[in-house]
């Protein structure tokens, strides 16, 4: 196997995917290093999933150019399986097999012995606690219980590499928490994880870099902070006000260069420059501050939310 | 983490692994359920054996020189691997897709194409077991005289790959799950009743013969008879030569619509 030379373990250059007419990934570049949790951070219809697809072969890719340990995607589909963990948007798992069969199965046909498979399911069971859901039928596990024996099904071949579509899509809070601590353990294991989700708690919580996703283009990436700090600033003006001279604050704030996004009870105000938006001219309206966020990146990179579905 | 990989045989570029793999998991579930599929092996054909050789055969005489029930008995054996086959390549296939079963599977280093060659694999084997269990009976009842009769198995080894496609290429169709229904209805039923299982396909209209022998489950029953009658010709060769070429056209037509489905 070619390496790399440096820590660079996924590689995308340019990578489009077109389904007919409409283009789901849009060119688009990114570098993930070994060891690092990168996400993919963008609402419904962004094209993280179609971007995962293709990062697993499961989705032949339009142009550009994918490597993941230095296997190229579009010529060795299979051979990058051979080192990636997947876990699909669906979990996927057989209702038909028990949780630990679930995990045999798959080791089995990813190419472990048997013997191997069952080991390797106790090992894998263990380490995600789920030993004691090991006989249980699938359908009597939470939501929660299922991702987690997804992401353990992941980890059956040992891999470079774990991709993770919306890890805690539809979870409740408690199933959440524990996928979290799940991906935290997975880190320190020194695994690298390619996620997406468009919860920025999520992202902000696992990532170490990511990408900002919107209509299949990067909108921008790096650390979670450091996106915050370059596009939002430390901190958002609240601006709460009487609706007949709403539309003459919004006018004043546009034409001091914020962003300013009029939406809900409040208008929410960020500072293209790096710092908090200094409203002291304006009177009449009650104002409040408070730190700036992933969502607040997103909203004034695309003027939508994360939550916003189009 | 360290870096493992896996090597695996390759037979004209099909991945074997991929193939028994498949097999395996399916394996794995009958483990779990073959009791109750035991009833759908076993005591549904033995019905049909014993209510159409005994109770209508007491009716009926001599067919084709031999006795009612031994007359029936290899048509409701292909017949049998025939629904086994194509149950399991059409409602079983499609689950495995909404589920994303499929999905998860090619998650690992395994190619559509093996996937419908796993399926069609267990296809296979459900049409043995359920070959072996009535044969068993059938043999017990002395309605099976010969040792050709273990070529029954191999001729429900035939149908089930046979059908298997068939299933494969209704799973990958159907918009959901009510259009599979079809599969039965329009397919496996009328070709279980107008395949020769039950009466000779020559009292059919002149016109309707040779739709009958062109149908695909009528070559399977004319060649089981051979084999249950110790009474083979050239006539079975080019039964099971027609299955065989039947099996090489469904099957890539099924690989490729799977893959649209699937691959995207
Ligand atoms: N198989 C497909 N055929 C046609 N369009 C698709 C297909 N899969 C995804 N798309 C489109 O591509 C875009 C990106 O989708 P997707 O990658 O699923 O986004 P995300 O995972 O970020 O929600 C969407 O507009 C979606 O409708
Ligand atoms: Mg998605």
């Amino acid at each position: 196997m070619k390496s790399d030379g440096d820590t660079t373990v996924i590689r995308a250059s340019n990578i489009t995917k077109r389904f007919g007419k409409t283009t789901a990934v849009d060119g688009v570049s990114f570098e993930v290093r070994r060891g690092e949790t990168y996400g993919l951070l963008g609402p419904n219809g962004a094209g993280k999933t179609t971007t995962m697809r293709m990062m697993s072969g499961l989705s032949p890719i339009t142009s550009g150019k994918l490597t993941v340990a230095g296997i190229d995607v579009s010529s060795q589909p299979r051979e990058v399986r051979n080192v990636l963990g997947v876990v699909t948007q669906q979990d996927g798992l057989d209702t038909d097999l028990t949780a630990r069969d679930n995990l045999i199965a798959y080791g089995f046909i990813a190419g472990l012995s048997p013997a191997q498979a069952r080991r390797r399911a106790d090992a894998v069971l263990m380490f995600f606690n789920l030993t004691e859901k090991s006989r249980d039928e699938i359908d009597s596990l939470s939501g929660g219980m299922k991702r987690r024996l997804a992401i353990a099904r992941s980890f059956m071949t040992e891999p470079q590499v774990v991709v993770l579509d919306e890890p805690t899509t539809g979870l409740d809070p408690q199933g959440r928490n524990r996928v979290w601590q799940e991906l935290e353990t997975m880190k320190e294991a020194g695994v690298t994880v390619f996620m997406s989700t468009h919860y920025m708690e999520e992202a902000a919580a696992l990532c170490d870099r990511l990408a900002v996703m919107h209509h299949g283009k990067i909108l921008d990436q790096g650390a979670p902070d450091e996106l915050v700090a370059r596009r939002a600033g430390p901190e958002v003006a609240l601006v709460r006000v009487a609706n007949g001279v709403r539309k003459d604050v919004v006018n004043w704030i546009e034409n001091q260069g914020f962003n300013c996004r009029d939406a809900g009870p409040v208008i929410t105000v960020t500072a293209s420059n790096g710092q908090r938006p200094d409203l002291s001219g304006l009177q009449g309206v009650r104002i409040s501050y408070r730190p700036s966020n992933l969502e607040d990146v997103f909203l004034s990179m695309t003027g939508v939310t994360l939550t916003d579905d189009e | 983490m360290m870096a493992t990989t896996y090597p695996s045989a390759r037979v004209f570029g099909v991945r074997v692994r991929s193939v028994t793999g498949m097999w395996f998991h399916h394996a794995l579930v009958f483990k779990r359920t073959w009791l109750t599929a035991m009833t759908w092996y076993f005591i549904e054909p033995f019905v049909i054996l014993v209510a159409i050789g005994v109770g209508v055969g007491t009716l009926v005489n001599d067919v084709e020189g031999v006795p009612y029930a031994q007359f029936v008995t290899p048509g409701v054996i292909v017949g049998s691997a025939m629904f086994h086959s194509i149950f399991e390549c059409s409602w079983g296939s499609f689950f495995r897709m909404q589920k994303g079963v499929y999905e998860t599977v090619l998650t690992a280093p395994v190619s559509v194409r093996e996937i419908a060659m796993g399926d069609m694999s267990w296809a296979m084997t459900r049409g043995i077991i359920t070959a072996i269990c009535i044969t068993a009976v059938a043999a017990a009842l002395g309605w099976v005289n010969s040792f050709s009769g273990i070529g029954l198995l191999l001729a429900a080894a035939m149908v089930g790959v046979q059908f298997g496609a068939v299933g494969l290429i209704f799973a990958a169709l159907a918009p959901n799950v009510h259009t599979l229904s079809l599969t039965f209805t329009v397919v496996a039923t009328p070709l279980y009743f107008f395949s020769g299982a039950f009466f000779p396909i020559s009292i059919l209209p002149d016109w309707v013969e040779p739709i009958a022998w062109a149908a695909p489950l009528t070559p399977a029953v004319h060649l089981a008879r051979g084999f249950i009658t110790a009474d083979l010709g050239l006539s079975h060769l080019f039964s099971a030569l027609y299955i065989i070429g039947l099996t090489a056209l469904l099957f890539p037509i099924a690989a490729i619509l799977l893959r649209r489905r699937l691959v995207k």
